[in-house]
């Protein structure tokens, strides 16, 4: 029976080991994974869901008890465990004051930024103004909606926007001559890495459960003013424009546990099948 | 102390003598022992890993027989109580099989235990002063405590008796002032560490099935259906095969006890299946895993009702006088099936069943290991190796035939 | 006072060594063979191989909340010692205090969570349990139906086949009752391998120490090897635990695990900073559970399960703290507690965010 669990287990650090190759490396994929290598760490993970925020693992980051920065999971590459949970992250910048009491405290508050994670922001020197710069890709003339010949990857069917139901398009929150920046409704430039000042304007009582540390994910200390804090902001989880055909991507779960010993299968848990 | 030498050495010989049969037995025990060394060996190495215990289901064979010996040895007192409460002087005479009884199935209870623990090595943390007891709430705290009493008890009462018949200074009407209350004490001792023993199991409530009142009755019940079985079958036996004299007043009153414990269990367990299945809440999901399976797990399902269905024919049965009077055929089978299906109760009713639904919902089933199984034989083996010796030594007392020699005593010391 | 302490401890240590040499006398002897067997023979194992579990100085050593600070450092250095050369790293074996002024709490939205089991498994990484062979997981995920496939016009009819003057849909005749659904243990799957989670026609509820207020399984050790230390959080001396499960039975929550076997622990998934009471190795016949990572909150890090959670459905924090994550949980949804019908009053609340 342990030795049929140990199989099992094995088949799935080798599929995962596989779907990780698949997707992240190239490299990797060429090369025939060998035994040895079957039990080396992953070292191409993301957080979240696939395709959000990448991480690759480097050893010893936390020379002191030889940490790397990151473990992530033999089956399906996600990041289980942080050696540095502040591992490249950056100050979260300026945040508004709320006055109320669920300002939230941002004094300590670092950030993972988020234009590094985006695909056509690193295609040339200067980001998306590489192409949007007014000459080789004209600025728009109004914020109405129309059918994009480009970035289907991100939106397949401009006019039918999956964010708002119709309410809201693409320039509501890209800033039209800056590219490289959102813009929220008084005009103002905001950066990528603050994805949160925007959203927080329509998504109002999210926002409030956000700042006061309800809604979303941190890491790092768990004192309330005191400690620095690791915070995931909005778009490491949620992709804007799918929200209403798919609120989250499905995930691959990790392994179940093994059944107590001498149980040969889970079978009489299912009573719908 | 060499009168204390030669009643060692008289009961031994004494002991160990019989005719093919009972070497045979002895024999087949010493086997069993001989092969339980080995498995014992591999698992207080080993670790608990070898038997079939999980985390959903974190008692195993040695508990469940645990509790069967804490029945039998509360049942012992059966034995004892007619002939110092009602002054039968029948029963009185051979009280002190009753202890022996109780004495031996108590120290196998604690060997049971033994078995049980992670860590044996580590016991001295119980002990007061090494380490310290949690006394006021643990309930495992009090179970060993009231077994260990029992058990020394016992022991000061036997050895009491048998080396005072031994010598021949033996006087019923003249027991020392200290001997009556130890007696009464381990009377009333008996029943104390079945409901403790009870209340080690129903203080969890996590377990519906266990954390319910009746349960110290069923055990009480079920011990006064198994230890008198036994006791019928030892004395049944002993009039066979040695000189003992014992009336059948004797075996009729063992005997209707037996009978009507099973009568009072049926009605422990009717009372316990109707309270639990008629509301049919959260807590007969156990039950009715048993009785029934659930969704094509059912391994206890023959179990339970092979079990509860020898329980009541052996009621019924005992019900007939003609059985009851059956003493060299359908007495002697009757109490071994009741001895027997009290044994397979525990372990397939009473505890694993119990932990299906785990907490957290789960369904398991127990799968006893071999090398478990070998070492119940092992401590059944070493419980019934000593209870046959030291019930022969005890008889070969009782009827004269060992007694203190002078000349016989002075030969040892001159060796 | 310490002083004091020293002596009793010498005292203590003198009857059990003399308590020791008469077992030895009575194992040779061979009748008490049972109770003493395994010290001689663990110690026998100890000589041959260096890297053995037990040594005879742990075998001595008493429970480490009544030690005295130079037995403390005394019993860590050992530790650290045979740690770093069984797993080929410096380890480090912390004894640190939990903070004054703060009770640990634990709030979990099951509304969130999806059932990816990360947390299962970044428990695994942070807290050195036994893999391979005898795995130990300290969180168990549950399935739960959540009851919009229970109902169908098909079952109308099922259930008690008798026709009632009431018709066919009496209290007690109707079949569409039969499924479990919501919150309860019934129908919860523990073994779920889908493809991808979640299962939307289920929710999901990670359960793990509770960290009660009242346990009932540090009223059940008979040696008080498991307690609750001033943060609230029920710990375990691994070398005072004898093993006897008492705690595993009182448990309502299926939070202790036990190490039925020697821990399986590779050396490089080896987490190196450890506590006494928390992630350090275990050995082999004691019980283990949930310490909200005791070596990580105590220096005011979050817990291994939280960080890796993807959804952020776990928050930890001081419930003496107003301000704490999970206070405002506790302020602002609606909060329940796993069976709180046990009067166990954990510290572990679940939410609907």
């Amino acid at each position: 029976m342990i030795a049929m669990n140990e199989a099992s287990e094995l088949k799935l650090a080798w599929k995962g080991f596989f779907v990780a190759t698949l997707i992240f490396g190239a490299a990797h994929a060429a090369a025939e994974p060998s035994a040895a290598e079957a039990s080396k760490p992953v070292t191409e993970c993301f957080e979240s869901r696939e395709n959000y925020t990448a991480v690759s693992r480097t050893e010893d980051a936390v020379p002191q008890y030889g940490y790397p920065n990151i473990k992530c999971s033999k089956t399906t590459g996600a990041v289980l465990w942080y050696g540095d949970p502040f591992d490249g992250t950056i100050p979260m910048g300026e945040m508004p004051e709320v006055k109320d009491d669920t300002h939230g405290n941002f004094n300590n508050a670092v950030v993972k930024p988020r234009e590094p994670q985006l695909a056509y922001f690193n295609m040339g020197p200067d980001g998306c103004k590489t192409c949007h710069n007014g000459q080789t890709v004209p600025y728009p003339k109004d914020r109405k909606p129309r059918l994009l010949s480009m970035h289907q990857d991100i939106v397949e069917n401009s006019l039918e926007l999956q964010h708002g139901r119709g309410a809201v398009w693409c320039l509501d929150c890209h800033s039209a001559k800056n590219r490289n920046k959102l813009i929220n409704r008084r005009g103002e430039e905001i950066s990528f890495n603050q994805p949160q000042r925007i959203c927080g304007e329509c998504h109002g009582e999210k926002y409030i459960d956000w700042r006061a540390g309800v809604h979303g994910k941190r890491a790092g200390s768990w004192a309330s003013h005191e400690g620095k804090k690791r915070w995931w902001v909005c778009t490491e989880c949620h992709n804007p424009h799918t929200v209403q055909r798919n609120r989250f991507n499905p995930i691959k779960p990790e392994p179940a546990p093994p059944l107590p010993r001498g149980m040969k299968s889970a079978a009489h848990e299912r009573m719908h099948e | 102390m060499n009168k204390a030498f030669s009643f060692a050495k008289d009961v031994s010989t004494y002991a160990i003598r019989g005719g093919n049969l009972y070497h045979a037995w002895l024999l087949m025990l010493s086997f069993f022992i001989l092969v339980g060394s080995y498995t014992a060996y591999r698992q207080l190495t080993e670790g608990l890993i070898l038997i079939g215990a999980t985390d959903q289901i974190t008692l195993e064979m040695f508990f469940a027989n645990f509790v069967f010996t804490a029945h039998v040895a509360a049942a012992a007192v059966l034995v004892v109580a007619p002939g110092y409460f009602y002054h039968r002087q029948d029963m009185k005479e051979l009280a002190v099989i009753g202890e022996i009884v109780a004495m031996v199935f108590v120290a196998t209870g604690i060997v049971f235990i033994l078995f049980h623990m992670g860590r044996p090595d580590r016991l001295l943390h119980m002990i007061p002063g090494i380490g310290f007891m949690n006394f006021p709430s643990s309930m495992l705290v009090y179970d060993t405590i009231v077994l260990n009493v029992y058990l020394y008890l016992n022991l000061i009462g036997v050895l009491y008796i048998l080396y005072k018949k031994y010598m021949g200074t033996f006087d019923s009407k003249y027991l020392a002032r200290w001997f009556t209350p130890i007696v009464y004490l381990a009377i009333a001792w008996g029943p104390l560490i079945h409901v403790v023993t009870a209340f080690v199991l129903g203080s969890n409530a996590r377990v519906p099935s266990w954390s319910t009142a009746v349960l110290p009755f069923a055990f009480l019940s079920m011990a006064g259906a198994s230890g008198p079985s036994l006791i019928v079958m030892i004395f049944l036996l002993a009039r066979k095969y040695t000189k003992l004299q014992i009336g059948d007043s004797v075996i009729n009153l063992l005997t209707t006890i037996i009978a009507w414990s099973l009568g009072l269990l049926m009605l422990v367990f009717a009372a316990e299946f109707f309270t639990v299945l008629y509301s049919s809440t959260e807590h007969a999901d156990s039950l009715k895993f048993n009785m029934f399976g659930r969704n094509g797990l059912n391994d206890y399902v023959p179990w339970f009702w092979g079990t509860i269905g020898t329980l009541v024919g052996c009621f019924v049965a005992l019900l007939f006088p003609q059985v009851r009077r059956s003493y060299n055929r359908w007495l002697p089978m009757v109490c071994f099936t009741v001895f027997l299906a009290v044994l397979v109760e525990k372990p397939m009713i009473l505890v694993f069943p119990a932990f299906s639904p785990s907490p957290l919902g789960e369904y398991t089933v127990y799968h006893v290991t071999l090398i478990e199984f070998m070492n119940v034989l092992f401590i059944w083996a070493a419980c019934f190796l000593a209870l046959t010796l030291i019930v022969k030594g005890a008889i070969g007392i009782l009827t004269g035939e060992v007694r203190y020699h002078e000349r016989a005593a002075a030969g040892i010391l001159q060796d | 006072m310490s002083e004091k302490h020293v002596d009793e401890s010498k005292e203590a240590a003198e009857v059990i060594a003399s308590r020791r040499d008469f077992l030895k006398y009575v194992c040779t002897s061979g009748a008490a063979a049972l109770v003493a067997a395994p010290g001689p023979a663990e110690a026998a194992v100890e000589a041959a191989n260096p890297d053995a579990d037990v040594t005879v100085a742990e075998f001595f050593q008493g429970h480490f909340v009544l030690m005295s600070d130079a037995e403390k450092k005394a019993a860590i250095a050992r530790l650290e010692k045979r740690y770093t050369a069984k797993y080929g790293k410096k380890t480090t074996v912390s004894d640190k205090e939990a903070p004054d002024g703060v009770l640990f709490g634990y709030a979990l939205d099951i509304s969130k969570c999806i059932g990816c089991r990360r947390c299962v498994h970044a428990c695994v990484e942070e807290n050195n349990q036994s893999r391979n062979g005898t795995v130990i997981q300290w969180i168990q995920v549950m399935k739960i139906p959540r009851g919009n496939v229970s109902f169908s016009a098909d079952e109308l009819d099922k259930g008690y086949p008798e026709q009632s003057r009431f018709g066919n849909y009496g209290v007690q005749v109707g079949g569409n009752a039969y499924h479990p659904a919501g919150l309860s243990t019934e129908g919860a799957q523990s073994y779920y391998q889908d493809e991808t989670v979640p299962d939307k026609d289920f929710f999901y509820m990670p359960v793990q120490c509770q960290q009660c207020e009242k346990p009932p399984c540090v009223k059940a050790c008979p040696v008080r090897a498991t307690f609750r230390d001033h943060a609230g959080v029920v710990l375990i001396d691994y070398n005072w635990c004898i093993g006897c499960r008492m705690c595993q039975l009182a448990c309502p929550y299926h939070a202790r695990r036990f190490n039925w076997g020697e821990p399986n622990l590779p050396a490089e998934d080896m987490n190196p900073k450890t506590h006494y009471f928390g992630n350090r190795p275990r050995m082999k016949g004691v019980m283990e559970k949930c310490t909200f990572c005791v070596q990580r909150t105590r220096e005011g890090r979050n817990p291994a399960c939280l960080e890796a959670c993807p959804v952020g459905a776990r928050k930890f924090g001081n419930l003496l703290d107003p301000e704490s994550d999970v206070r405002k949980v506790l302020a602002t949804k609606r909060v329940f507690r796993f069976r709180e019908e046990f009067g166990t009053y954990p510290k572990f609340f679940y939410y609907i965010g």
